[in-house]
C-alpha cells in the first residue's frame, strides 16, 4: 500500500464514519472501483466456492440490505437428482440463502415454476430440503399469484409473471449451465422462464428476443451461474451421467449478460454465438465482451 | 341400557353398540386418512400401505383369482376377514366397512327427516325378499369370474367407494374449498384474507389435493354414488341389505358363524330390537304388534347371514332378552333364493364373457389407439381380468393424466385407467400407479423397468407442427422429452420465409425405438386443442401384436 492509497483509505474511512447512513451507497460505489465484474471460483465444495465468489464481489451485504425480502430463483425445472445436473446445485442454493440471512435479509424465498411435477422436482433436486435447512421459505408456485404484467419489451408486451418476483426487494438468479435444444444453452436469462405463467411454450417461437425482454424487466441484483456440474448433452433435462461434466465452478456477477457470456465459454462457444447474449448486448442490457471485463479467478 | 346394570356412568356408555360405533369411526378415519395419503409428496414412495382395505376385501381377492386364474399379492388380510367372518359373522360390514359406515350415517339423516314414520321405515316389510338380490348378484359375479370376466370391481363396496371418492367426491370437495378461499383471496379483505390464507395453507398441507383433480365422467360416477347413498333415505343401509355383493359373500360365510344371537323366553315381541336393526336380520314377525306364537316367531326372527353384528338390538331390549354368545346350535333356516333365480344368475354370468367380448376391439389392428394403459399394465386380456376399477391409480397419478375409460376398452373395461396425454402425461421417473394397484393389474416397476417400458409411441402431425407447416421455430417437444438420449431429435434445415429470406429452422423427429410414449410432448405441445404431436398405444411393451417396429 503506497502513501496515496493510505491517504485515500483514511479519508474514505473517516468519511464513512461521519457520513449519514444514506450516503453509504455512494461510498460503496467508489469502494467497488477495483472489484471484479465476474468472480469465477473453482473448488471441491459447492458451498465454499459460492461464498468465496460472493466475497470477491464484495460480500452479500453489497446486494442485500437489512430487512430485505429476497427471492432466490434456482432452476428446479426437472425431476432429476443433483448428479444429473438438470437443476441448480442444492448446496449452492443453500449457501446463497445463508449468505442472504447473514446480510440480515428479513426473508428469503425460494421457488420455481417447473416443467415436471413440482412436488417431484423440489424433492428430487434436493433443493427444497437444502433451502429449508438454510432457513428459506420454500413454496410451490400458487397459480393465483401470476398476474398479467406490462413487460413492455420489444416482443413481449404483457405476460403473466409471478408476483412474488415483482414484489421482492432483491432478486438473485441462480441458474445451472446446460445445453438446450432451441436456445442452444440455458444459462441465466433462460432461467427467467421459470417466473412465467400462461402458455409459456409459445416463447420458443422467438426464444432469444423473449428472454431478453424478460431479463430487461427482472434485472436481478446478483447472478450466480452454477457450473459445479454442467449438462453437455440431452439438455435441458439430461438423464444420463455421461451427459454431465464436473467443472466444480461457480461464476458470479451483477451483469446478467456478462455472466451468460462467460457461461458460453464453458461449452467452448463464443458469447455472440448465443442469441440472447448477443441481442442483450446490442440492446445495452450488459456486456458480452468478456475480454474487457475484470474477471477474478480463484481456485480454493 | 339394561335395567339390571349398575348406575355407573362409565359402564353406562361402555355398551357393545358404543364399542361398535368407536370401531366404525376408527376404521372410517383410517380409510379416509389412507385415502389422503394416496398422493405423491415428491418421493417415489408413498410411505403408507394405502391399499390395505382393498387387500382385505375377500370379494376382490376371490374374483381376481377366479378370473385371472392366478394367485397374487398379499392375501393375509383377505383371509383374516374370511376367518373372522366364519367365526363372528358379518363384523366387517357392521364394524369396519367404511362404505357401510357412510350408509349408517346417511341412514341417521332419515331418522331426522322422517321422525314420525320412523317405525314403519326402520325395516321395510314390503321388501321381504329383496335381500336375495345381492346373493344373485354375487352368483352372477362369481360365475362371470369363473368364465374370466372381472366385473366385481363395479359393485364391490370398497372399489366403489374409492372410485367415487377419487373421481368425484374429493374433486368436488377440493373445488368447493378452493373456490371459497380463492374468492376471499381475490377480495383481499384486511385481516380476513390473511386468516383465510392461513387456513388454506394448512388445508393444502393436510386435506386438500396438491392440484385440483379433474376426471372424465366424474359427474357420472358421482351421481351413481350419491344415488346409492340416497337409498338410505328410502331404507337404512339399502345397499348393505339388498345390493352389496361383498355383504352377500360375507353373509354366506357367516351362516354358520359361532357368534349367534339368542332370545330368551322373556321376549314379548315388542319389536324395539327391529327398530335399530342395521341389517335385515329381523325381518319376520310383526314388530308393531304382538305375535301369537312367540317361539315360532323367535326362531325365524334372526337371519345370521343378514346380521351386520351391529349389536343395536342388544342394549335397548326392555326385557333384557337379547344376548349374543358363542354356540354351536344348529344352523338357521336354509337360504332360499329360488332355484330358477339362481340358475338365471348363473346363466347371466356364463353369458357375460361372450356378450362383452364380441367386440372388434380385440382384433389385431383394431384396438382403440387412444387406449394408452399405465406403465406396467399387463397385456390387455389379463389386465381386464385383474383391474377392479377402484381408481387408486387415477387418484395417485401425479399429473392427473390417468383417467377412467368409458367404452374405449369395451364395456368390460369401463372405468379402467387410460392415460390421456392432453390432460396429463406419464412422469418419467414415477411408478406410483403400480405401487397402489391392489390386484397387480399394473405391475410395480423399478425405475430401470419403467424407463424400458413403452406405453405407446408419439408421432408428429406435419400439417400442424410449427417448424414443418408454418416455418416457425418451436421444438418444445424436444426440450421436454425425458429419455436419454432424447427420443425426439431435430434436424436443422434451411428454409425461406414468405419474403424469401433464408432461415435456419429445427424440425423435430421421433426416434420410434427410443420413444416410451409418456406423452409429455403432447401435453406440452403449444398447438393446443389438436396437438401437433400425439401419442397412441401403438408399440406398447405389454402387447405382442400392437407393434410397429421390426
Amino acid at each position: 500500500m503506497n502513501r496515496r492509497d493510505f491517504l485515500k483509505n483514511a479519508v474514505m474511512s473517516g468519511a464513512a464514519l461521519t457520513l449519514p447512513l444514506g450516503m453509504a451507497p455512494f461510498l460503496s460505489l467508489s469502494e467497488g472501483a477495483d472489484r471484479p465484474d465476474l468472480a469465477v471460483v473453482r473448488g471441491a465444495s459447492p458451498a465454499r466456492i459460492t461464498s468465496a465468489a460472493i466475497n470477491e464481489l464484495g460480500g452479500m451485504r453489497r446486494f442485500v440490505s437489512r430487512g430485505d425480502i429476497v427471492v432466490v430463483k434456482p432452476n428446479i425445472g426437472w425431476d432429476r437428482t443433483p448428479e444429473y445436473a438438470a437443476n441448480t446445485n442444492p448446496e449452492v442454493v443453500a449457501e446463497i440463502v445463508r449468505l442472504c440471512y447473514g446480510a440480515e435479509a428479513k426473508q428469503v424465498k425460494v421457488f420455481d415454476h417447473p416443467v415436471s411435477d413440482a412436488r417431484r422436482t423440489y424433492k428430487q433436486s434436493g433443493i427444497a430440503a437444502a433451502a429449508i435447512a438454510a432457513g428459506a421459505q420454500v413454496s410451490f408456485v400458487d397459480e393465483r399469484k401470476f398476474k398479467d404484467v406490462a413487460i413492455k419489451g420489444q416482443l413481449l408486451k404483457t405476460w403473466p409473471l409471478y408476483t412474488e418476483i415483482i414484489e421482492a426487494d432483491k432478486v438473485i438468479n441462480i441458474p445451472v449451465a446446460k445445453v438446450h435444444g432451441i436456445a442452444t444453452l440455458t444459462l441465466g436469462m433462460k432461467n427467467w422462464m421459470g417466473i412465467m405463467g400462461g402458455s409459456r411454450g409459445r416463447i420458443h417461437q422467438r426464444i432469444d428476443e423473449s428472454l431478453v425482454d424478460l431479463a430487461r424487466f427482472v434485472r436481478p441484483s446478483l447472478v450466480i451461474l452454477d457450473a459445479v456440474r454442467i449438462l453437455v448433452d440431452n439438455g435441458p433435462q439430461g438423464g444420463s451421467l455421461s451427459d454431465v461434466r464436473r467443472l466444480d465452478t461457480v461464476i458470479a456477477g451483477t451483469d446478467q449478460v456478462a455472466v451468460d457470456a462467460f457461461g458460453t465459454t464453458l461449452f467452448g462457444m463464443k458469447p455472440d454465438a448465443l442469441g440472447c447474449v448477443r441481442i442483450a448486448h446490442n440492446a445495452g442490457l450488459g456486456s458480452m465482451n468478456i475480454s474487457r471485463l475484470r474477471i477474478k479467478r480463484l481456485i480454493i | 341400557m339394561k335395567p339390571d346394570k349398575p348406575a355407573n356412568p362409565f359402564s353406562k356408555h361402555l355398551t357393545m353398540a358404543n364399542l361398535r360405533r368407536f370401531s366404525q369411526a376408527l376404521f372410517l378415519l383410517l380409510f379416509l386418512w389412507l385415502f389422503l395419503q394416496t398422493e405423491s409428496k415428491g418421493a417415489n414412495e408413498l410411505g403408507y400401505p394405502v391399499k390395505i382395505f382393498l387387500d382385505a376385501d375377500p370379494l376382490i381377492w376371490l374374483t381376481t383369482i377366479l378370473a385371472s386364474r392366478s394367485f397374487y399379492g398379499v392375501f393375509i388380510l383377505a383371509l383374516t376377514v374370511i376367518i373372522f367372518t366364519v367365526i363372528l359373522g358379518r363384523v366387517f360390514c357392521g364394524w369396519i366397512c367404511p362404505l357401510g359406515t357412510l350408509h349408517h350415517l346417511t341412514g341417521k339423516l332419515q331418522k331426522r327427516l322422517k321422525k314420525r314414520t320412523v317405525l314403519n321405515k326402520q325395516v321395510s316389510l314390503r321388501s321381504d325378499n329383496l335381500y336375495r338380490f345381492k346373493y344373485l348378484l354375487l352368483i352372477f359375479l362369481m360365475v362371470a369370474a369363473i368364465f374370466g370376466v372381472q366385473l366385481a370391481g363395479l359393485f364391490d363396496p370398497l372399489a366403489l367407494l374409492i372410485r367415487s371418492l377419487s373421481l368425484a367426491v374429493y374433486p368436488m370437495f377440493s373445488y368447493a374449498l378452493r373456490s371459497l378461499f380463492d374468492g376471499v383471496f381475490a377480495w383481499n379483505i384486511p385481516y380476513i384474507t390473511g386468516g383465510s390464507e392461513f387456513v388454506y395453507g394448512f388445508l393444502k398441507k393436510t386435506a386438500l389435493p396438491f392440484s385440483q383433480p379433474l376426471f372424465l365422467q366424474g359427474i357420472f360416477i358421482g351421481l351413481i354414488f350419491f344415488l346409492i347413498l340416497a337409498l338410505n333415505l328410502w331404507e337404512k343401509r339399502f345397499w348393505c341389505k339388498y345390493l352389496c355383493p361383498l355383504g352377500a359373500l360375507l353373509g354366506l360365510l357367516s351362516r354358520y358363524a359361532l357368534l349367534k344371537r339368542s332370545v330368551s323366553e322373556d321376549c314379548d315381541g315388542c319389536g324395539v330390537c327391529t327398530q335399530g336393526c342395521q341389517g335385515g336380520a329381523c325381518l319376520s314377525g310383526n314388530p308393531g304388534g304382538a305375535s301369537v306364537d312367540k317361539t315360532k316367531d323367535k326362531a325365524q326372527e334372526w337371519k345370521s347371514a343378514e346380521c351386520l353384528m351391529c349389536l343395536n338390538c342388544d342394549d335397548p331390549c326392555p326385557k333384557n332378552a337379547v344376548s349374543f354368545g358363542f354356540s354351536r346350535k344348529p344352523a338357521p333356516a336354509a337360504l332360499d333364493l329360488g332355484k330358477r333365480r339362481v340358475l338365471s344368475s348363473m346363466l347371466a354370468g356364463i353369458a357375460a364373457a361372450p356378450l362383452l367380448r364380441i367386440t372388434p376391439l380385440t382384433k389385431v389392428g383394431a384396438v382403440e389407439p387412444t387406449l394408452i394403459r399405465p406403465p406396467g399394465a399387463l397385456a390387455e386380456e389379463i389386465f381386464l381380468k385383474r383391474c377392479v376399477k377402484c381408481g387408486e391409480c387415477m387418484k395417485v397419478c401425479i399429473t392427473g393424466g390417468l383417467q377412467p375409460t368409458f367404452l374405449e376398452a369395451g364395456l368390460e373395461g369401463i372405468w379402467s385407467p387410460v392415460l390421456v396425454p392432453r390432460i396429463g402425461y406419464c412422469e418419467y421417473r414415477c411408478t406410483l400407479c403400480g405401487q397402489v394397484c391392489p390386484t397387480g393389474a399394473i405391475r410395480k416397476l423399478t425405475l430401470e423397468e419403467k424407463a424400458a417400458t413403452k406405453i405407446g409411441l408419439a408421432m408428429i402431425d406435419k400439417g400442424r407442427c410449427l417448424p414443418f407447416a408454418h416455418n416457425m421455430s418451436c421444438i418444445v417437444c424436444e426440450e421436454v422429452c425425458p429419455t436419454s438420449p432424447k427420443a425426439i431429435w431435430f434436424e436443422e434445415v434451411r428454409l425461406r420465409d414468405r419474403q424469401g429470406r433464408e432461415m435456419l429452422l429445427k424440425q423435430p423427429h421421433v426416434d420410434l425405438s427410443l420413444c416410451v410414449g409418456c406423452g409429455i410432448c403432447e401435453t406440452k405441445c403449444p398447438v393446443l386443442g389438436h396437438p401437433a404431436i400425439t401419442v397412441t398405444n401403438l408399440g406398447e411393451s405389454r402387447s405382442k401384436d400392437n407393434q410397429l417396429l421390426l
